[in-house]
């Protein structure tokens, strides 16, 4: 510790541009991994707030929530418990006077099931009635207030906001919670039919007649949801293996340039043991203070961007994201450690 | 019994065609209160028998015995441990560590050897006497060459060695410098009861010495 704080004292310039370089470096992947997590958070909001387990769709409707339509005579041979919940879904464009149009997902719902139950509302109250709507908060940073009332697609009817519901998204789009009966109306449906699909708290349900599977098989088959995560992830891995290599780079050129001094310490019988602390515990304070200073640079980011942004984090994330570069700097430090055991006292006596 | 003994050691470097005898059949003895002075020319083979002596290379063949101990007989660990703890080391080049201050060289032997250094009045009275003192808090870069090469002698007598192996230490030395230097070892070794030993070509450094040897193309004789 003593010879790796005294360089680092000694040497502002270099060290302070590779504390640069990491910052940088933890900057990007911790922004990169807020959009991620914020973008896939967008997609499952509304579905993770209702905390079930498992869904049942139309078998032809190939997984997908707005492709699936049940049949009354269908929906009747599923017996419900207090745990399901129907849930019928269509996108929408909202519109109010003298408010911009907003594209949402409409989720129809019935008051005695589960869904409504757990919805928690930040202002307002739960719609009691077929022309009230619950919408997203997002509404309300564009300029929708309570009392306003909505105009959904073409439809004659208007619906009154009556409360609003945090982070209620779903495939990125603000959702509207309304009746069961509107869902019918915005999606020209009989009362024939009955919901999209049935959703279940328990772990073990299965709709007869009809497709289920669990939230996570669904999630992943959101249009868009695997395909924009696996972008993300690949992009996080290769930076974090750009990062490990060019910070293992730098440090692999540090340590060269020390060998001479190095090879008079070995000469003096300081222990390589000695030297290579020395060089992990550098690379440690490096990469722990650029992580810091990242971390710093990502809250600012935070703060300032728009709240339309899509960043979020979360400590699971945010801890295996610093566990992977504060790796990537050990290991950066522990490439030249043999280069160090085999350091030649011979090499810097005089002819 | 000697505090340093080589005997019957050879060094040759190279294979076949290539070989290169660097050292011939060396037999020397540096005993505890004198100064031994090897003298030789650029090339004669004196870096490497310090390097030797001091346990840094291994000869070819021959024995190499530090307080009675044979360095054969040890591993690097604790090659490593006898240097850090029996032998001063004063180099030729590269002898500080560029970014610590001239206390921080001490600073750093504290650090992995805690105990037998010189007490804080023993360093203020080895400063003085080499007119470094005012340097304390100095980075190598900002002293002269021959300030460099007495910080570096006070940096290997700090440890406080049993032996001391010094190269070329009065290479950037003036005349006056070169007394100052020649005048500390033999107080050293006489006051202190420490074996010195110091390979040259400096001849300034003879009326200090108890015992030359002269070295030439890896031949040792003593004078």
């Amino acid at each position: 510790m003593f010879l790796a704080l005294r360089e680092i004292r000694h040497e502002k310039l270099r060290y302070g541009l590779i504390i640069g370089m990491i910052v940088l470096v933890s900057y990007l992947v911790f922004i990169l991994s807020g959009l991620a997590y914020g973008l896939a958070q967008q997609n499952t909001q509304a579905i993770s707030s209702w905390r079930v387990d498992r869904i049942a769709l139309n078998k032809d409707a190939n997984d997908s929530l707005s492709q699936s339509v049940i049949s009354k005579q269908a929906a009747d041979k599923v017996k419900l418990t207090s745990h399901e919940a129907y849930l019928g879904q269509t996108g929408v464009v909202a519109k109010a006077k003298g408010q911009a149009k907003l594209s949402a997902q409409f989720l129809g719902i019935d008051r005695d099931q589960l869904i409504y139950r757990r919805l928690k509302v930040t202002a307002g109250h739960k719609p009691t009635k077929a022309n009230q709507i619950l919408v997203d908060d997002s509404f309300k940073d564009n300029g929708y207030r309570l009392g306003d009332k909505v105009t959904l697609n073409a439809a004659d009817g208007q619906y009154r906001i009556v409360g609003f519901t945090h982070n209620a998204k779903l495939s990125v789009a603000p959702v509207i919670y309304g009746s069961l009966g509107t869902w019918r109306t915005l999606s020209h449906l009989t009362p024939d039919f009955q919901a999209s699909g049935i959703v279940s708290a328990r772990a073990n349900f299965q709709a007869k007649g009809l497709s289920t599977l669990p939230m996570s098989q669904f999630i992943n088959k959101l249009p868009g949801y695997s395909a924009q995560n696996t972008t993300f992830s690949f992009m996080i891995g290769f930076l974090m293996v750009i990062a490990m290599v060019v910070i293992a780079v730098f440090l692999y050129i540090l340590t060269m340039q020390k060998l001479p001094n190095y090879a008079v310490l070995r000469a003096q019988g300081i222990p390589a043991k000695v030297l290579v602390t020395t060089t992990v515990t550098q690379a440690l304070l490096l990469v722990v203070a650029g992580l810091l200073i990242g971390a710093g640079l990502t809250l600012a980011t935070v703060l300032a961007v728009p709240t339309g942004v899509p960043m979020s984090f979360n400590l699971p994330l945010l801890g295996a994201v610093t566990g992977g570069i504060l790796l990537t700097g050990v290991v950066g430090a522990l490439i030249p450690v043999k280069v160090i055991l085999n350091v030649d006292p011979v090499s810097v006596m005089g002819g | 019994m000697p505090a340093l003994a080589l005997q019957h050691v050879n060094k040759v470097f190279g294979h076949a065609t290539n070989e290169v005898t660097v050292l011939d059949d060396i037999n020397f003895e540096a005993v505890s209160g004198e100064v031994s002075l090897v003298i030789g020319p650029s090339g004669s083979g004196k870096s490497t028998f310090l390097t030797i002596a001091g346990g840094i290379q291994t000869p070819t063949s021959g024995s190499v015995m530090v307080q009675g101990q044979a360095l054969d007989d040890l591993s690097g660990k604790d090659r490593d441990a006898l240097r850090l703890n029996r032998i001063g080391f004063i180099l030729q080049a590269y002898n500080l560590v560029p970014y610590l201050t001239v206390r921080d060289q001490f600073t750093l032997v504290d650090q992995v050897k805690p105990t037998g250094n010189l007490d804080e009045s023993a360093l203020r009275h080895l400063l003085e006497q080499l007119g470094i003192a005012a340097l304390i808090d100095q980075y190598p870069a900002e002293l002269s060459g021959g300030q460099t090469q007495r910080v570096a002698i006070a940096r290997a007598l700090y440890q406080n060695p049993d032996i001391v192996l010094a190269d070329e230490p009065t290479a950037a030395l003036d005349s006056a410098r070169v007394k100052v230097v020649g005048q500390l070892l033999r107080d050293l070794a006489k006051a202190h009861n420490k074996a010195i030993v110091v390979v040259t070509h400096d001849l300034r450094l003879q009326e200090f010495a108890d015992r030359t040897y002269a070295i030439m193309d890896g031949q040792m004789s003593l004078n």
